[in-house]
């Protein structure tokens, strides 16, 4: 029978664990600030333009669309990795 | 805010609410949300026909930003994830042959809407009565949580199966298994979310562990996989059918890719048999959402 071992430790008495959750909360208002910023500057002068492919082409529209999901996941996490890069923060992982 | 698209006005802060809490559903379980988020946008005022297209497609942004975050944690098996996608697309378009046949020789809604309910119910209550085992096996046998799986009979069955050709998944700690037993709970997942309309998650998740023996943290991350190809596909088939509007998908986006991230990361302060104790919660409150629908003819907003 395997020895049992603690997989995941107490995060409140590690160290190292409250480092790392410190640097995670830190990451998480950098990263609201982020998306608060990018809403304002960029999401609300997207809507027109997308109205208007939306009613000419929908094919266009569906490209569009996926595209401007999968470009905004990468953006954020990307966005974010540099900032904490430039901080030298550890990122969680 | 106005979304012309769907033409209608709608605080996106909301909307971003709703994004964060189901994010954070997705990034800690492994599913998609839609089950619930779908009510929670129709409570909100967007239109029935924006609903699910508008979903999957923050869904397909949500899955990606929780994926790589399992991934960084070591929690995908990709090998696994695309040997079972074939299996999913074939089982969708199958799932939505056989509800288009069903729905030609009369009306199916209360068979199909029932026949989900008692799925998950099942889903439920096996979930939570494996678990409860695991947490006492670790407690009282002091075994480690990665051999603690409290119902281990069907995966061993499985993955004695030795019909060619056989794969290893080095990514979920399993020597060799039936390329078939892959695709075929790819299969089983597609033909139900076909079916029901639904990501299929909270179905793949228990086939992963409990058909397959995939580890908890693996299953998770691999099933976020999977949403996010059928999520991405869905989105497009819905799209070309004018019923996403993508700057609600957006905003909502931008709440998920939050809670997405504080899911995932909160799966390291979690065991196996604790996270699929919680998880056993959510058919169930699918069940309940699927019922009320059935029962009353409208969802939550008639609560």
């Amino acid at each position: 029978m395997a020895k049992r071992t603690p997989q995941h430790a107490n995060p409140i008495q590690d160290v190292a664990w409250r480092r790392l959750l410190v640097n995670f909360l830190i990451e998480l208002a950098f990263y609201g600030l982020l998306v608060v910023g990018y809403f304002f500057l960029v999401l609300r002068l997207l809507g027109d333009p997308l109205a208007r492919i939306f009613s000419d082409n929908l094919t266009l529209y569906a490209l569009a669309s996926l595209g401007l999901i999968v470009a905004q996941g990468f953006l954020l996490d990307l966005v974010v990795t540099y900032i904490l890069d430039l901080l030298g923060l550890d990122r969680l992982e | 805010m106005e979304f012309p698209i769907a033409g209608v006005v709608i605080n996106p802060l909301l909307l971003a609410g709703i994004g964060f809490l189901v994010g954070i559903l997705g990034g800690f379980f492994g599913v998609g949300g839609g089950f619930l988020a779908g009510p929670f946008m129709f409570w909100a005022g967007v239109p029935t026909n924006f609903v699910v297209g508008t979903d999957l497609a923050h869904m397909t942004g949500k899955s990606m930003v929780a994926l790589r975050r399992h991934r960084a944690l070591g929690h995908v098996d990709a090998k696994l994830g695309f040997l079972m996608l074939g299996g999913t697309i074939l089982g969708v378009e199958g799932g939505a042959r056989i509800i288009e046949a069903l729905e030609a020789a009369g009306s199916v809604d209360q068979v199909i809407g029932y026949t989900y309910v008692v799925i998950l119910l099942i889903i439920s209550a096996f979930t939570a009565f494996e678990s409860v085992r695991a947490l006492r096996m670790i407690q009282t046998d002091r075994l480690d949580v990665k051999e603690a799986l409290g119902f281990q009979a069907v995966a061993k069955r499985v993955r004695s199966i030795n019909i060619p050709p056989m794969i290893s998944l080095p990514g979920s700690g399993i020597a060799s298994i039936s390329l078939w037993s892959i695709i075929g709970v790819g299969l089983v997942t597609g033909l139900l979310a076909g079916m029901l309309g639904v990501g299929g998650g909270f179905v793949r998740m228990p086939l992963l562990i409990y058909g397959l023996g995939i580890p908890t943290h693996i299953a998770v991350g691999t099933d976020l996989f999977e949403i996010m190809f059928s999520a991405g596909f869905g989105t497009l088939t819905h799209a070309l059918k004018g019923n996403v509007d993508v700057m609600m998908a957006l905003v909502m986006h931008t709440g998920a890719a939050l809670g997405a991230q504080i899911g995932a990361i909160s799966t390291r302060f979690f065991v196996g048999p604790r996270i699929r104790l919680l998880f056993s919660i959510l058919p169930l409150v699918g069940a309940i959402l699927v019922l009320v629908r059935l029962l009353t003819g409208s969802g939550l907003e008639a609560l």
